[in-house]
């Protein structure tokens, strides 16, 4: 608005002023025009987010505006899963819906019928103004980010389909936001696969990334574990005594089928697929020890023999690069970290500090590797440099926290832990901040494993 | 009272069904009387039709063709199964009480030697699942090592770990730990 009330004087003095009046009308549009491009690339926050005084942003949601008299209920549903999943990154803030002054479902929805100066009174940085409509079973939903001090919108989306996955438009709408502010979507519309107790079995069980809609997956009846998603999304890998001892299984996430891949002799556990190839590490006992090996994808053919020895050699772990791998012996004495160079074979110590250390999670990023070590006797989550140098403990506490696995993005690690009573699946921020519980059944669940982004994504 | 033809011939008749019912029977319905009370107290196995059949055919595939020496076997099988034997924490070497016990199950494996037998290998809660899965192989290997290097062939022995998935204690102190780090051996029929 001042933009054009600026251009119709400039235009006015254009005409009727002096030659080089004319510079000194350029230049304050240019100054104005440099800082908005300077204020439009600010919009992407530099967020180091393992920075304990990380100061989150403060976003206002309103309940979004019904345009029909079909399910009034979303408005306040779509409002408040929004303002979960920006929560849920640790990034956001979200301001308390009570303390807002006007109507939601009178308010109006672009930015001449915002009052700005509202939304910046009650301390917010951005503000996201949506409406929904419903018909039969169709819901269209639009939603719009705006920067408060700016007085501007940033994105603006619309969604249409069944009213049935109107969450999962809402997830695709938070990412939206995230990939606007900070340069990288979310993992809103991610899964976590773990492993749910059923009396004397154990499951395979898939939740959405914030421990929402459990459904099971596997059905051995009898003991799962280490479910393993692949880097498409399409199948899960995970540990089966269906057949007596234990074998590795692909579970195929279209129709529910599952598939033998390694059933030798001895034990078949710990699948690690291979980023970037058809193949995945696991550890087999066929040889009399536990040894970690190179598999097919397809066939579970033996391609190589990675790490020997005589001494245990367990929970592999994939660099994102898929050329280094991280995992478990006990050659010390005790479970230690170590990491291999596949291509040279080289092979290094990364955990020197303290006597039960394993569980290790290559970050997707490639910078971090997290871990479960023990102090005083409990299990608590790490993360430490690739190299094993920085290593700084993330969670403390009542309980053991194990079996750490890392958001796609890089930014949160989920893991099981029993610090209310009975394991179940919680997830902390990489800066240590916001840990929650995910899951909430009867009967434990543990070993989680975070899903990649859906493909083409 | 003098018995007529007639009711004479129904004795014998009466007489004649119950010896072939008896001798239907599958063996050792003989001594059926004397082994129904101990077969009773072994589950009701002995001639109690279809579930004694089943034991019979083993038992004779074992090579154990009369009551007593059925009898002795269950007995010693109670023993095999029910002595597990323990190991230190993170350990799998075997403690001297723990080849003791291995001693008495190698002499039971030479007295019986067509059986098939499973060891299984477990941990206490404690650690990672991973971890404690190759733990509770190693265990189960440890004890079957022993055993063949007493010179037994078996062929019939294999072991399977659970790692910390079936303890038998539920608490969460070293006397529950102590009974759940341990090796359990199962007979397979």
């Amino acid at each position: 608005m001042i933009f054009r009330k600026g251009s119709f004087l400039a235009m006015f003095c254009w005409r009727h002023c002096r030659p080089w009046l004319r510079l000194l009308l350029i230049l304050p549009l240019l100054a104005v025009g440099m800082s908005r491009l300077a204020h439009a690339q600010a919009q992407r926050f530099e967020l180091d987010l393992t920075n304990p005084n990380f100061q989150r942003i403060a976003i206002a949601i309103p309940d979004f505006k019904r345009q029909s008299s079909e399910q009034t209920q979303l408005a306040r549903e779509m409002g408040e899963t929004l303002a979960g999943d920006l929560d849920f990154s640790g990034i956001f803030r979200p301001l308390d819906p009570k303390g807002f002054l006007e109507d939601p479902q009178t308010m109006g929805l672009n930015a001449p019928e915002i009052k700005f100066p509202d939304w910046r009174r009650l301390g917010a940085d951005y503000m996201v103004r949506g409406n929904y409509l419903v018909q039969g079973g169709t819901v269209k939903i639009e939603a719009r980010l705006f920067d408060v001090a700016a007085g501007r919108p940033v994105i603006a989306k619309a969604y249409e389909g069944d009213v049935r996955t109107w969450r999962a438009m809402i997830h695709r709408f938070a990412d939206e936001i995230l990939y606007a502010l900070t340069g990288e979507r979310g993992v809103f519309d991610t899964k976590i696969a773990y492993v749910q107790s059923m009396g004397k079995n154990k499951e395979i069980f898939i939740s959405d990334f914030d421990g929402n809609n459990p459904v099971q997956a596997s059905r051995d009846n009898s003991l799962c574990l280490s479910p393993a998603w692949n880097p498409q999304m399409s199948q899960i890998a995970y540990v089966s005594y269906r057949d007596g001892n234990a074998k590795i299984y692909l579970l195929n996430l279209q129709d529910g089928s599952s598939r033998l891949l390694c059933g030798y002799p001895g034990m078949n556990i710990s699948p690690a697929w291979r980023p970037g190839r058809p193949e995945l590490a696991v550890t087999l006992t066929r040889d009399g020890n536990p040894d970690i090996f190179l598999v097919s994808a397809s066939s579970g053919q033996i391609l190589q023999k990675l790490v020997q020895g005589r001494s245990i050699n367990v929970s592999p772990d994939w660099s994102p690069d898929g050329r280094s791998l991280a995992f478990v012996s006990d050659e010390s004495g005790n479970p230690q970290i170590y990491a291999i160079d596949v291509g040279s074979g080289q092979k290094r110590r990364l955990t020197f500090s303290g006597t039960y250390n394993t569980s290790p999670s290559w970050s997707p990023k490639g910078d971090f590797i997290a871990y479960s070590g023990t102090v005083g006797g409990r299990h608590h989550i790490f993360i430490m440099k690739t190299d094993g140098s920085g290593n700084r403990q993330l969670t403390d506490g009542d309980g053991d926290d194990v079996s750490p696995t890392w958001s796609p993005d890089g930014r949160m690690i989920a893991f099981s832990s029993t610090r209310q009573g009975g394991s179940a699946i919680w997830v902390s921020s990489v800066n240590g901040i916001g840990v929650r519980r995910l899951t909430r059944q009867g009967g434990g669940q543990e070993l989680p494993d975070w899903s990649p982004r859906m493909s083409g994504r | 009272m003098r018995l007529s033809c007639g009711s004479l011939y129904r004795i014998l008749l009466i007489l004649v069904l119950i010896g072939g019912m008896a001798a239907c029977q599958k063996k050792p319905a003989s001594s059926g009387g004397a082994m129904g009370g101990e077969g009773a107290a072994m589950g009701g196995g002995f001639g109690s039709g279809d579930m004694g059949g089943l034991n019979q055919a083993k038992y004779r595939e074992l090579g154990l063709n009369t009551p007593e020496e059925i009898r002795e076997f269950e007995n010693r099988r109670a023993a095999f199964e029910n002595q597990d034997i323990y190991y230190d924490y993170d350990s799998y070497v075997l403690t001297e009480p723990a080849k003791r016990i291995l001693d008495e199950k190698i002499s039971f494996l030479k007295r019986y030697a067509r059986v098939r037998v499973t060891v299984e290998g477990h941990c206490d809660e404690r650690g990672t699942t991973e971890y404690n899965l190759a733990l509770g192989e190693r265990r189960a290997n440890s004890a079957l090592q022993y055993i063949r290097n007493s010179g037994l062939s078996i062929q019939n022995l294999t072991s399977v770990s659970y790692g910390k998935e079936r303890p038998v204690a539920m608490g969460h102190d070293e006397a529950s730990w102590a009974k759940n780090r341990r090796a359990h051996f199962v007979l397979n029929f």
